[in-house]
């Protein structure tokens, strides 16, 4: 009896064994015949105030995922974007990045798309040790002991400034320089870091420095104020269309033919119809980059050009949005891809040395990108320059006077 | 200098007087503080943008079309946010739904019209530099309205009913004046006032959804000032509003314009309370 009931109870934990054996079996030979994909945290702000860079890098995005997806993806692994739309709002951002790591869990993360995002989004992402990507300029965003596993493909705010402080200083050969800004945080932050860097470097004086609110209904005080001052080159931070248009109105209509040198958005699309006169744009420089310009006979780099014609032909709308932003989301997928084929590995550790070893990415707007233990902004200064604000036409401006080919 | 400061300080400031105008017709017959006589600038400087600027409406048509649109969405402010909560004026309810009315307006002109600042297109061209029809354009408005609103109350019988149903609702209703239609009325004049704001300041504040909430905000500080329900006090605090700002930002920079219009704006309050025009309501024993 007690013989026949061990036989029984071997024979079920066998059969049992058997069972979990065949599950465990079946599932693996699942995942070797389709490998996982490599999933994306996208977190990109496509609807609110904030959307508009958003909407041009998403399809950059989705354009080099797809490419890759169509070659046979990254060792066999196909590339999944996991989106979420953050409406520009650092709450929802928080919200989006805990959910994709947590609930999709996704290997990397790109985005938010705005600096205000990123800088709450970035002490999470990186309690959880994921490789992200993000699109905002705030230096602070990039820090290799707050956040080893944060890596930016665009440029930060330090390389804006010196861009736009070395334009107006030694090609445009200023002595005495105004600035001004909106009061928002990002405003009085660049203009006090302007003043700074001015005063480090010597040899000019700044002889006026204003923040205005980007609401306040005239800025005509400011503006003759600026040029009592004997302001030789205006610089300007502000990211808002409305008041980058009435410091140019008021510009022209004290027949004040001082340069203005700053942010991009002094080249938006949405100051164009704001201005008196479209003349009321001519001698603003807004910052830009070398490989998404036209030069003076009106032609982008042989590379980027063959980018435009690659995109457009494969249906990517450029005429409505900034080329660099298709580009930067083009060259993050494919900088993920050659990250983790070098690895051979999708860990973040992997990742992380990899990128971490020095070796250049070359991509279309970030043409050479190169990372290393102590810097992980990948951004080249010396392809940050300034744009004729006029001179927008197919994503792309011509570059300012004075680069040289 | 000192010429440019006070024109662009009267002509911001007659915008906010119009929004003050605004804040008291709702206030003088529902008791309400409500959020939306910014929003209704906004309307007024978008619709006004839109009907002559984008669908090429004559000024006086487009001008007519600005004002519906704000009179309409007067009138179902006072249905759907304040007669509702009226019954429980002590609980301060209409706080939330005039709130809620006064977003929920931002958001649906954010979706449709866009977040970029528009155009206003210029009206009749006339003027240049300081002279500039932008500049008093808003000033002649505000003073039609105020001298419009006086003789209003002053010389006809609706007035009359106005200036009761503000005084007392029941011992109005008691006489047999009709204190709910009345203030359906003043909604949608309170409306059409607020939108004239926009639309003959709007070369100044542009078309743009978000200028609602900043003309909400500095909309009040007037009546604060002047004293809820005063006109008058409207009238003087919004210019006096515009041309301080215009002072601040010149002396000590915009950062700290709002810090002065707050410290100037609490101790007028400390030294007198009810506003400089204020007055004690006397009741009846």
């Amino acid at each position: 009896m007690m013989m026949m009931r061990r036989t029984a109870l071997a024979a079920a934990l066998v059969a049992v064994g058997l069972s979990v054996g065949l599950v465990f079996g079946l599932a693996g030979a699942q995942s070797s015949a389709g490998a996982p994909p490599i999933k994306i945290g996208w977190l990109v702000a496509l609807t609110g105030p904030n959307s508009t860079p958003g909407i041009g890098q998403d399809r950059g995005i989705r354009y080099a995922a797809d490419q890759i997806n169509k070659t046979g993806g990254v060792m066999g692994r196909k590339i999944e974007i996991v989106s979420r739309d953050t409406q520009g709002d650092p709450t929802k951002a928080v919200n989006a990045a805990l959910e994709v790591i947590n609930n999709d869990k996704v290997e990397f993360t790109i985005g938010p798309t705005n600096s205000g995002e990123c800088l709450a989004t970035q002490p999470v992402i990186a309690r959880y040790k994921v490789p992200s990507f993000p699109i905002g300029v705030v230096d602070s965003l990039i820090d290799t002991v707050k956040f080893p596993y944060s890596f930016r493909v665009s440029n930060n705010n330090t390389q804006w400034q010196e861009a736009v402080l070395t334009y107006a200083v030694k090609v445009l050969k200023a002595k005495k320089i105004g600035i001004i800004g909106d009061t928002t945080g990002y405003g009085t932050m660049s203009v006090n870091l302007s003043e700074q860097l001015l005063k480090a470097q010597g040899g000019v004086s700044i002889t006026y420095k204003g923040e205005v609110e980007a609401n306040q209904t005239d800025v005509m005080a400011d503006i003759r104020k600026a040029q009592s001052s004997g302001a030789e080159v205006m610089i300007v931070w502000t990211d808002s269309a409305g008041l980058n248009s009435r410091l140019m109105n008021a510009r022209a209509e004290l027949n004040w033919n001082v340069p203005f040198v700053g942010h991009p958005v002094l080249g938006a699309g949405a100051v164009k119809p704001l201005l008196a006169k479209p003349e009321n744009w001519k001698s603003v420089y807004n910052v830009g980059y070398r490989p998404m310009s036209f030069d003076e006979n009106g032609k982008l780099p042989e590379k980027s050009q063959r980018f435009v014609d690659t995109v457009s032909s494969a249906g990517v709308k450029l005429d409505d949005t900034m080329l660099w932003w298709v580009g930067l989301g083009v060259d993050t997928i494919q900088l993920i891809k050659d990250t983790v084929e070098a690895a051979k590995s999708s860990k973040p550790d992997d990742v992380k040395r990899v990128l971490e070893a020095g070796k250049t990415f070359h991509g279309v707007y970030c043409t050479s990108c190169t990372y290393s233990s102590t810097n992980h902004n990948g951004y080249p200064t010396e392809d940050v320059v300034m744009n004729r604000a006029d001179s927008f036409r197919a994503g792309a401006y011509g570059i300012a006077p004075g680069y040289g080919k | 200098m000192v010429v440019t400061i006070l024109v662009a300080g009267i002509a911001t400031g007659a915008i906010y007087a119009m929004i003050g105008l605004s804040y008291n017709m709702m206030y003088s017959t529902s008791k309400v503080v409500s959020f939306t006589p910014g929003q209704l600038g906004m309307i007024g400087a978008v619709f006004g943008a839109w009907f002559i600027g984008v669908l090429g409406f004559p000024l006086w048509l487009g001008f007519l079309g600005a004002m519906g649109v704000a009179v309409v969405y007067g009138f179902f402010t006072e249905l759907v946010a304040v007669r509702p909560v009226l019954k429980s004026i002590e609980q301060h309810l209409y706080v939330l739904t005039t709130l809620a009315a006064a977003l929920m307006v931002q958001q649906v002109v954010a979706i449709w019209w866009g977040t970029d600042p528009r155009p206003f297109p210029i009206l009749f061209g006339l003027g240049a530099g300081l002279s500039s029809e932008k500049y008093w354009l808003p000033v002649v408005a505000c003073f039609l309205a105020f001298i419009g609103l006086e003789l209003f109350y002053r010389k006809t019988l609706w007035g009359a009913a106005f200036i009761a149903v503000a005084e007392d609702a029941e011992a109005a209703r008691a006489l047999g004046i009709p204190d709910a239609r009345i203030r359906v009325v003043s909604y949608c004049l309170a409306a059409f006032i607020g939108a004239l704001a926009g639309f003959w300041g709007g070369q100044l504040l542009l078309a743009f959804f978000a200028i609602g909430a900043t003309l909400t905000f500095y909309g009040f500080v007037p009546i604060a000032m002047g004293g809820l329900g005063s006109n008058r006090g409207a009238l003087i605090g919004g210019f006096f509003l515009g041309i301080l700002q215009q002072v601040a930002n010149y002396f000590v920079g915009g950062v700290f314009v709002g810090v002065v219009t707050f410290v100037v704006f609490i101790t007028l309050l400390l030294l007198v309370p009810g506003g400089l025009f204020g007055s004690a309501v006397a009741r009846r024993v």
